[in-house]
């Protein structure tokens, strides 16, 4: 399978014959390494939940952050090469923040987005004249959660730059499970107390490790308070529920 | 190379130094309502003792919801105008969905604070709708100082219309009504009432400013769009 | 070594602000435009001033441009020379394509405003009055002004300079609200009689005279002519002449 690719996965910008860009496929799959991260839209908000991989009892695991806060309205889960995404988040904040400068109001969600997949493709050689370009594509997926006029929201970003609103969505190790387990599952009326429940519900079945209190992350956007990331007092409760 | 050998004494310069700012005259007037925004401009253009034209447009139209009146140097205006509208076109791009009038105010300000040190010599009166449906007025300075206003009046005869609107329509000196402070975001007048008071105050600028007058343009601004009417104001 | 020159000439030019032109030097006096009911007459006469020397006699203010647009100038000649250089260019441009489709008076009224501006915004004007005559995108009469800081007006009568003074009201009282009445003989007529009283009384001014029109047919400018004149007056007048 890969001989066949073997002239085409070199560079970064070049076409194969049948019109594929090998190094972003091959980004994609990078995300499929990743940690598993689920996020749900509910009616109330939109749910973000991560796992994290505490592969050592020595390790700090309030120290692995993979879900981010934006702005006061908007957050982000990711899975993939984490430390690709501190320069998205660093221009979706930007992002953020200079909308509010300029005109006074928050930035929406598809916005913030799209802010954040304009970087994505900004790989290879470049064009004449353009300087700083990146080596490879990212190798890291966001599920972007936010609240704006247009109510509750939930978009997946990926490595080429192609972005997709979802109700439901899993991106990493355990995707394929979970994106499954999600669509049995999701329904249209759901609140955010059974989106955690169905969430943590469907992590459970994907980590390999046995699901607590420190391996994972969860966090929501509403209306009423915005981003807010769970204290481990709540998480418990949730995982008590299980 | 020594264009001008500077100690010769009729070497100085014979004009005086270009100035790139005029003021073009004309008012404009705004008053903001429970359910309605009303502006008002002549559309007088003058220059010195001149009268360019009678009819030179300063107010226009940006959206169902929002106008903008300018005066001050005409230029320095048009360019404002087209800049705001070009903004927001764009953002609509990036954005899907049209502007509101406090975003709009928020980045005319910038666009007027960038150019601090070689300013745009026009003062605005951005009027419209709010998230609420409420009126709104928000007024400029050159350099983008705002605040939203119950009503405002800016322009060569804004001396003259100012304190009218004061008095009648903040109730300012008036006993025993109710005052409308700065700090209310509308005043409680009905759009007819707010009406007369535009017109009889442009009638009664026209009388004593000569850079106002011509032709008066009013858009009223409502949940149903906006209105624009043109009534004739002394030609002399 | 000989001296060390602490007066540096580079330290010299730094205090040296830039200085752009100070004023116009070869000067056009009055340009004059009326709408009338076929379209737009323009006229300007044939004398370039330098300062109070009547310095060039056949000097053309008056410059066609495309097949329906005249642009009348007064001020410096020199600036003058340079936007027609540059309108020739623009349209020379605007040819290549080859689509059959030219600049309209519209489009070079927007054009020279902007370029006015521009050179506004950089301190450095071009020290002229423009009109701008033709007909606009549906046909109808179109006429225009433009300054040296980028000011802009259309009106059915407009007169540049001292013709603002002497000439516009005259214009004012034969056109205003008859835009659509005034034949091309009736047109001539106010034209020139406004011509007239600008050589009567503007210093700066020749009695020789170029009138331009612009209608459907095209643009038309006349040969130099001059109108009659009548000084007997003079004889009456102490302290005048003989």
């Amino acid at each position: 399978m890969f001989l066949t690719r073997s002239e085409y996965d070199r560079g970064v910008n070049t076409f194969s014959p049948e019109g594929r860009l090998f190094q972003v496929e091959y980004a994609i799959e990078a995300i499929k390494l990743g940690s598993t991260a689920i996020g749900i839209e509910t009616t109330e908000g939109v749910l973000l939940v991560v796992e994290k991989r505490v592969t050592s009892g020595l390790l700090e695991a309030d120290s692995i952050e993979k879900i981010l806060e934006i702005d006061s309205h908007l957050g982000c889960a990711m899975s993939g090469l984490t430390a690709d995404s501190r320069t998205m988040i660093d221009h979706a904040r930007v992002e953020a923040q200079n909308h509010r400068f300029t005109y006074n109001e928050p930035l929406k969600v598809e916005s913030v987005t799209q802010a954040v997949c304009d970087l994505a493709l900004r790989f290879g050689e470049g064009a004449e004249g353009e300087k700083s370009i990146m080596s490879r594509p990212f190798g890291v997926a966001l599920l972007i959660a936010g609240v704006d006029e247009n109510g509750p929201q939930l978009y997946h970003a990926d490595p080429s730059g192609t972005y997709v609103r979802y109700k439901a969505k899993a991106i990493g190790a355990g995707s394929e499970g979970a994106q499954t387990e999600l669509q049995d599952d999701y329904f249209q009326t759901m609140g955010l107390v059974e989106a955690e429940d169905l969430a943590l519900k469907v992590l459970k079945q994907v980590m390999e490790e046995k699901l607590n209190v420190k391996n994972i992350q969860v966090a929501s956007v509403t209306a009423a308070d915005g981003f807010q990331i769970y204290p481990d007092e709540k998480l418990q409760a949730i995982v008590d529920r299980l | 190379m020594h264009v001008r050998p500077s100690t010769h004494p009729t070497s100085q310069a014979k004009e005086a130094a270009f100035s790139p700012y005029e003021d073009h005259g004309g008012t404009n007037l705004a008053i903001a309502g429970p359910d309605y925004c009303l502006l008002a401009s002549d559309t007088r253009q003058s220059n010195g003792y001149n009268i360019n034209t009678r009819f030179a447009p300063k107010t226009f139209k940006l959206s169902n919801k929002s106008v903008l009146a300018t005066a001050g140097c005409q230029p320095d205006c048009a360019m404002v105008t087209t800049r705001v509208k070009q903004s927001m076109l764009t953002y609509k791009h990036n954005h899907n969905k049209e502007m509101s009038t406090s975003a709009i105010a928020q980045m005319l300000s910038i666009m007027l604070y960038q150019r601090r040190f070689f300013p745009y010599y026009d003062f605005n009166i951005l009027g419209g709708l709010d998230e609420d449906g409420k009126g709104c007025v928000y007024s400029y300075d050159a350099v983008g100082s705002y605040e939203r206003v119950p009503c405002s009046a800016f322009g060569s005869a804004s001396a003259l219309i100012q304190p009218f609107l004061d008095n009648q329509v903040r109730n300012k000196n008036q006993l025993g009504k109710p005052k409308v402070t700065e700090f209310e975001p509308v005043t409680p007048l009905p759009l007819a009432e707010a009406l007369r008071i535009c017109k009889d105050s442009f009638t009664s600028a026209t009388e004593r400013d000569i850079y106002t007058g011509d032709y008066l343009q009013i858009f009223i601004i409502t949940r149903e769009g906006v209105e624009e009417q043109i009534h004739e104001l002394k030609k002399d | 070594m000989s001296s060390v020159n602490f007066k540096s000439t580079r330290a010299t030019q730094a205090a040296t602000p830039i200085t752009h032109s100070g004023g116009p030097v070869v000067t056009g006096t009055s340009v004059l435009g009326i709408k009338y009911k076929d379209g737009v007459m323009l006229a300007a006469d044939c004398l370039a001033s330098y300062g109070s020397l009547a310095r060039f006699r056949d000097v053309d203010r008056l410059q066609p441009v495309g097949e329906h647009t005249v642009v009348g100038a007064s001020g410096d000649i020199g600036d003058f020379q340079y936007v027609q250089d540059l309108l020739e260019k623009s349209m020379i441009h605007e040819f290549y394509t080859a689509d059959g489709h030219a600049l309209a008076t519209p489009h070079i009224y927007s054009y020279l405003s902007r370029l006015m501006y521009q050179r506004r915004s950089q301190m450095n004007p071009l020290w002229n009055s423009y009109l701008v005559g033709g007909l606009n995108d549906s046909g109808e009469p179109f006429l225009g002004y433009i300054d040296l800081i980028g000011t802009t007006y259309q009106s059915s009568t407009i007169a540049t300079g001292f013709g603002a003074y002497l000439a516009q009201p005259i214009l004012r009282k034969a056109v205003e609200g008859r835009e659509n009445e005034i034949t091309e003989e009736e047109a001539i007529k106010i034209i020139d009689d406004c011509m007239r009283v600008l050589f009567y009384r503007d210093a700066r001014s020749l009695n020789k005279f170029r009138r331009a029109k612009v209608t459907k047919e095209g643009v038309t400018v006349t040969e130099p002519y001059s109108l009659t004149t009548e000084w007997g007056f003079a004889e009456n007048i102490i302290g005048y002449g003989a």
